[in-house]
C-alpha cells in the first residue's frame, strides 16, 4: 500500500496545471490522499511489526499459518483460475460471438468447479447458452457481439 | 395525503407494480442461494436497471433487498445453511423445527415476521425520511464537505478488522474517484488516453466487482459444503390469528431492534437479528426453549432483519451516506438515474420517493404470496450443483455488464475490480468504505475545492461553520474512539499470549 501511495503521488504530480484551476488544482486531491494512505501504510506496518513481535514472544504461530504452503495458496490458485477464465472469455468473445462464447465460459466455469465433463454438463452448458441468448439478446434487446467467425461463416453463405 | 396520491400515480402509470413482485422473487431465489447476500442479489441487478425508467428500477432493487432477506431464511430452516449472514439467527432454532417436522411452520413463522418487520421498517422510513432531510437544508459547502468526511469515518471506524484497514479502504474509494475529468477544471487525470475512462470509473462496475465477483473468487475456492435437503412436498403452514398474537411481543422487540440498527450506519440486517435472537430470549416466559426449536427465536430475528430492509433506507436518502453494502447499491441505482438524495429530494423527484415508498409496500405484502409459490423453486435452487451455479452468475455478470455501454472495456475493468475485492477480503480490508469513498469523492472534492474559493483559500471556513464543526468533531471522536478500540484489543491479545507463556 505504501508503495501504491508512492506510485500514485508521482502520477499525481504529471496532473498538468489548469488556468482553471481554482486555489487547489486538479492534483490537489489526489496528492493528499497519497499522503493519507501513505500515513495510514506505515501505521499498518508499525502494527504489523508489533503483531509479529507477540507471535514470536509467545511462541504461537499465527492460525491462518498453521497449515502448509501448499494449503495456503490453492485457494488463491483457484481464485486466479477463474480469473483466468473469464479473461479468456473476454479475448474469444468479439471472435466467436456471445452464444458460443457463453456456452464455452459456462463448459470451463462448471468443469473448473468440479463439475465432470459428460454429456450432462455440456447439455447444461448449451441449454443454458441458448437460455441466455433468448433473455439478453432477443428479448431484452442488448446488442451483444455476433462474432466475426459467425458473420464468416453467414458471409461466405 | 399528497404523498399518497403521487405514489399512487408512480405506481399506476408505470411498471413499478410488476418490478415490485419481480424484485421479490429475484431476491427470494437469490436470498436462497448460500453465499450471495442481498447486497450481491442486488448488485447483479444494477445492470439491467441501467436502461429501465427511474421509478420501476429503484422499486426492482428496494424489492429485491426485501426479498433476500426472506430469502435466507429458506436454506437456513431447511439445511441450516444460512443464505444471507441476516438468517445466521434464524438458523438454529429453525433447522431445530424443520428436524421435528415442523419446517414449513418454521417457514410460515419467517414469512409472516418478515413481513411485519418489513411494514414496520417501511413506516420508519416514511415518517423519518423528510424530518431529516430537512435538515440538510442548512448545510452549506463547508458542511457538506464535513458530511462526506463523517460518512467515511463512520464506516471506516466500524470495520471488524481494524478502524486503519477501513480508512485505507475509503482512501482507495477517493482514490478511485479521482479518475476521469476533473469536475472544476475539466483536466483529464489518471485517464492515460483511455477515452472510456474520461467520464470516471463508474461506480456500478466497481460494485458488481467487489462484491460479485470477488465472492465468485472466494466461492471457487471452498468446496461445496452444503447438504441436499430432501424433496419431500413442503408446503408453508402460515401461523393462526391467535399464535401471531402471542408471538407480537418478540416480533415488537426484533422490529424495535431492526428499526434503530438500521438507521446507524455499519450494522446492518446480521447485527440486528442477533441482538434481537439475544433480547428475545432474555424477555421471554420460555427461554429455556431457545436453541430446541422455539417459534420466538425464529420471529424475533426475521422481524428485525426485515425491519432493517426499510429503516437502512433513511440514512440513504436524508443524507445520501449508506449504511450497508445493500443500501450503498440502492444509492448507486438512485444516482445512476441521476437521482440525488438529501434535502431537495422530495421536491425534484417526488414521484421516485413516493413510488419507492409504495413500491416497498407492495413488495412487503406480495412477498405472502409469493413466498408460497417461490418455495419448491427455491428448493429445487439450493439443491443445484455449486459448478453450475457459479458459472452462470458468471455468465450474468458479463451480459448485464456488457449491456450498460456495449463495451468489453466495462467487463476487464469489473474483473479487475473483483480482483481487488478478493485481494482486500483475504488481507480482512472491508468493501463499505471503498464504496463510499467512490460514491462520496466528487462530494467531498466539490465541496472542499467550492469552500476554498469562497474564502481565498482560507481553511477555518470548515471549522467556523457549526454544522461543519460539529461534523467534523463527530468524525474525530469517531476515529480517535475506534483506534482506542483497536488498541486496547491488541493489548488484550498481548495479555493473553503473555499469559499463555507463563502457564
Amino acid at each position: 500500500m505504501l508503495f501504491a501511495a508512492v506510485v500514485y503521488w508521482f502520477e499525481a504530480n504529471k496532473i498538468p496545471i489548469s488556468p482553471l484551476d481554482g486555489l487547489v488544482g486538479a492534483d490537489g486531491l489526489p496528492k493528499s490522499l497519497a499522503y493519507v494512505l501513505a500515513g495510514l501504510s506505515l501505521l499498518l506496518i508499525v502494527r504489523g511489526i508489533n503483531d509479529t513481535k507477540i507471535r514470536l514472544r509467545s511462541d504461537l504461530a499465527d492460525p491462518d499459518e498453521t497449515g502448509s504452503i501448499s494449503d495456503w495458496i490453492k485457494p488463491h490458485l483457484r481464485a486466479a483460475g477463474m480469473l483466468a477464465i473469464g479473461v479468456v472469455y473476454l479475448l474469444l468473445l468479439p471472435w466467436l460471438g456471445y452464444t458460443i462464447a457463453i456456452a464455452a465460459l459456462l463448459l470451463a466455469v462448471s468443469i473448473y468447479n468440479g463439475a465432470k465433463f459428460n454429456l450432462h454438463t455440456i447439455l447444461v452448458a448449451v441449454i443454458g447458452a441458448a437460455f441466455c441468448q433468448l433473455l439478453f439478446v432477443q428479448f431484452l434487446g442488448i446488442a451483444l457481439p455476433n462474432g466475426e467467425l459467425i458473420d464468416q461463416i453467414i458471409g461466405h453463405f | 395525503m399528497e404523498g399518497f396520491a403521487i405514489a399512487w400515480v408512480a405506481l399506476t402509470t408505470t411498471t413499478a407494480v410488476f418490478a415490485a413482485f419481480a424484485g421479490v422473487a429475484w431476491g427470494m431465489l437469490g436470498g436462497a442461494l448460500p453465499g450471495i447476500s442481498p447486497s450481491i442479489t442486488m448488485a447483479l441487478l444494477l445492470p439491467f436497471t441501467y436502461t429501465m425508467d427511474p421509478i420501476p428500477a429503484i422499486v426492482l432493487l428496494a424489492s429485491t433487498y426485501v426479498g433476500a432477506e426472506y430469502g435466507g431464511s429458506i436454506p437456513a430452516i431447511l439445511i441450516r445453511t444460512p443464505g444471507t449472514n441476516a438468517a445466521a439467527a434464524t438458523a438454529i432454532d429453525g433447522y431445530e423445527m424443520h428436524l421435528q417436522g415442523k419446517g414449513g411452520e418454521a417457514l410460515g413463522l419467517s414469512l409472516i415476521s418478515g413481513v411485519f418487520g418489513g411494514l414496520i421498517g417501511i413506516l420508519c422510513l416514511i415518517l423519518l425520511t423528510k424530518p431529516l432531510a430537512s435538515v440538510a437544508l442548512y448545510f452549506t459547502p463547508p458542511a457538506y464537505f464535513s458530511l462526506g468526511i463523517l460518512g467515511l469515518s463512520v464506516i471506516a471506524s466500524l470495520s471488524q478488522e481494524s478502524v486503519v484497514k477501513g480508512l485505507m479502504a475509503g482512501v482507495i474509494g477517493l482514490m478511485i474517484a479521482t479518475v476521469g475529468t476533473d469536475p472544476v477544471s475539466g483536466v483529464n487525470r489518471f485517464t492515460y488516453g483511455a477515452p472510456e475512462l474520461l467520464a470516471g470509473i463508474p461506480f456500478i462496475l466497481v460494485m458488481v466487482g467487489v462484491f460479485a465477483v470477488s465472492e465468485l473468487l472466494i466461492q471457487a475456492g471452498q468446496p461445496d459444503q452444503r447438504v441436499q435437503t430432501d424433496r419431500r412436498q413442503l408446503r408453508i403452514v402460515l401461523p393462526s390469528f391467535r399464535r401471531f398474537r402471542r408471538l407480537l411481543k418478540p416480533q415488537l422487540i426484533g422490529s424495535g431492534i431492526g428499526l434503530f440498527e438500521g438507521c446507524m450506519p455499519g450494522a446492518g440486517g446480521t447485527v440486528a437479528s442477533f441482538m434481537a435472537y439475544n433480547e428475545a430470549k432474555r424477555w421471554s416466559k420460555n427461554p429455556e426453549k431457545f436453541g430446541k426449536g422455539s417459534d420466538e427465536a425464529i420471529v424475533a430475528p426475521e422481524a428485525a432483519n426485515n425491519t432493517v430492509a426499510g429503516s437502512a433506507i433513511v440514512p440513504v436518502l436524508s443524507f445520501g451516506i449508506p449504511g450497508s453494502n445493500s443500501s450503498a447499491v440502492l444509492l448507486g441505482g438512485l444516482l445512476i438515474h441521476g437521482v440525488q438524495p438529501g434535502p431537495l429530494i422530495f421536491d425534484q423527484h417526488p414521484d421516485i420517493i413516493y413510488g419507492l415508498f409504495g413500491g416497498l409496500l407492495i413488495a412487503n405484502v406480495s412477498q405472502l404470496i409469493i413466498g408460497i409459490l417461490l418455495l419448491t423453486p427455491a428448493i429445487w435452487l439450493v439443491n443445484r450443483p455449486k459448478p453450475y451455479l457459479l458459472a452462470a452468475i458468471y455468465a450474468l455478470i458479463f451480459s448485464g455488464i456488457y449491456s450498460i455501454d456495449n463495451t468489453l472495456f466495462d467487463l476487464y475493468l469489473v474483473l479487475i475490480a473483483g480482483a481487488t475485492g478478493y485481494v482486500m477480503r483475504r488481507l480482512g480490508f472491508p468493501f463499505l468504505p471503498l464504496v463510499l469513498g467512490l460514491v462520496l469523492g466528487y462530494l467531498i472534492e466539490a465541496n472542499y475545492r467550492r469552500s476554498l474559493l469562497l474564502t481565498s483559500g482560507e481553511h477555518r471556513v470548515f471549522f467556523e461553520d457549526p454544522i461543519s464543526l460539529g461534523l467534523l468533531i463527530a468524525a474525530a471522536l469517531l476515529i480517535i474512539g475506534s483506534a482506542i478500540r483497536d488498541r486496547r484489543t491488541l493489548k488484550k491479545q498481548q495479555l493473553t499470549t503473555d499469559n499463555d507463556k507463563t502457564v
